[in-house]
């Protein structure tokens, strides 16, 4: 692996100085991946759910997806679940949320 | 850094690495092993239903009769690609797809037996949707003709796409048994419905003009594909209202592929 790509998400860095939020992961019981992997996954529980800032839903199979840091614009991430890989990006409304790369 | 191996977060995996991963049959294993394991037949043995009124249980089995046309199409469509597959990531993600879907169809013709029915795939002849008989006819004209764009189009975008919306709707109104089934169903579809997409964008993307002849194919299964989502909504009693809210994730996947 050449580097990482949390680390070097230029974009992201340059919009915001700020140090990341560190996130501890627990394991909500998803079960769709194998285990290694099961917490950075949750299903969206409906109009009474939210998502933290570390997390983004995808937008293929509507699965949470989760990650060990507060995610910012030009970050990537994969939905495991539907084997997408995606691209956060803030949207008019200010809200992040994840688009396809294919 | 950190090794993905250690830290285990997936989105430090380069993009190769990643593909390599999710299209696995260890991936597969693992991942099946974790919602099917003490579900015979995509059941927990315990889980009872109340016995239906005997309306009600000639609608169930008319739709899941509807249900195994569907999955025999995706087996038999998801078989035949194997072979065409551009890559082995692919034929090894697609076998594991036709396992799914032959598991599926398996589980949908246990549940009729359940509910009483002696000769399950006699019935499905009888009940099923004529629509889904004409879509699987054609889709798999497709796999023959080796058409590999258009087949995973048909079969994992289309047919795919509206299964999903389909069983997550029925399973929100059945009963226990059937939904934990339907449930169990609808996990696999997410990896297929992303694998049709992921594969068409990435192809799209390489050989734009093939989007033209996928319009053509779009243009002509769509209407099989929504007749046979009308009939089954219907079925399974959803109303009319709320139907096209559901057509909306079909929508937005062609969408996201350019199509509109």
């Amino acid at each position: 692996m050449s580097a990482d790509p949390l680390e070097t998400a230029g974009t992201a860095e340059a919009e915001d100085a700020r140090p990341r939020q560190r996130f501890v992961l627990d394991d909500t019981g998803f079960d769709e991946v194998p285990p290694k992997y099961r917490r950075f996954y949750r299903k969206w529980r409906g109009a009474d759910d939210s998502l933290a800032l570390n997390e983004v839903i995808c937008p293929v199979c509507s699965v949470v997806i989760r990650s060990t840091r507060e995610l910012r614009p030009g970050d990537r991430v994969y939905c495991m679940p539907c084997m997408s890989r995606l691209v956060v990006v803030r949207v008019e409304s200010g809200r992040l949320e994840a688009h396809v790369t294919y | 850094m950190t090794s993905p191996g250690r830290s285990q977060e997936p989105h430090r995996l380069e993009p190769e690495e990643f593909f390599e991963e999710v299209h696995s049959f260890e991936f597969w294993f693992q991942a099946v092993t974790g919602y099917l394991t003490g579900r015979p037949y995509g059941h927990r043995p315990e889980t009872a239903a109340p016995a239906a009124d005997p309306r009600e249980r000639e609608r169930l089995l008319t739709v899941l009769s509807s249900y195994c046309v569907g999955e025999t199409a995706a087996l038999e469509g998801a078989s035949g690609l194997v072979a065409i597959a551009p890559n082995r990531q692919a034929k090894i993600f697609l076998s594991t797809q036709a396992v799914d879907e032959g598991r599926h169809l398996e589980v949908l013709l246990h549940r009729m037996r359940e509910l009483g029915c002696a000769r399950p795939e006699e019935e499905v002849e009888r009940r099923a949707s004529q629509t889904l008989f004409t879509f699987k006819r054609r889709l798999l004209d497709l796999v023959a003709s080796r058409d590999w764009e258009a087949a995973i189009f048909a079969q994992n975008v289309i047919l795919e796409a509206m299964e999903f919306v389909v069983f997550q709707t029925h399973a929100r109104q059945a009963d226990p048994v059937t939904r934990e089934v339907l449930e169990g169903i609808v996990r696999d579809e997410r990896r297929h419905i992303g694998f049709g997409e992921n594969e068409l964008g990435r192809r799209l993307r390489e050989a734009p003009h093939a989007r033209a002849r996928l319009a053509q194919v779009r243009r002509e299964l769509d209407p099989l594909v929504l007749a046979s989502f009308e009939e089954t909504l219907a079925e399974v009693g959803t109303p009319r209202a709320e139907r096209p809210e559901l057509g909306r994730n079909y929508l937005a996947a062609v969408a996201r592929l350019g199509f509109t």
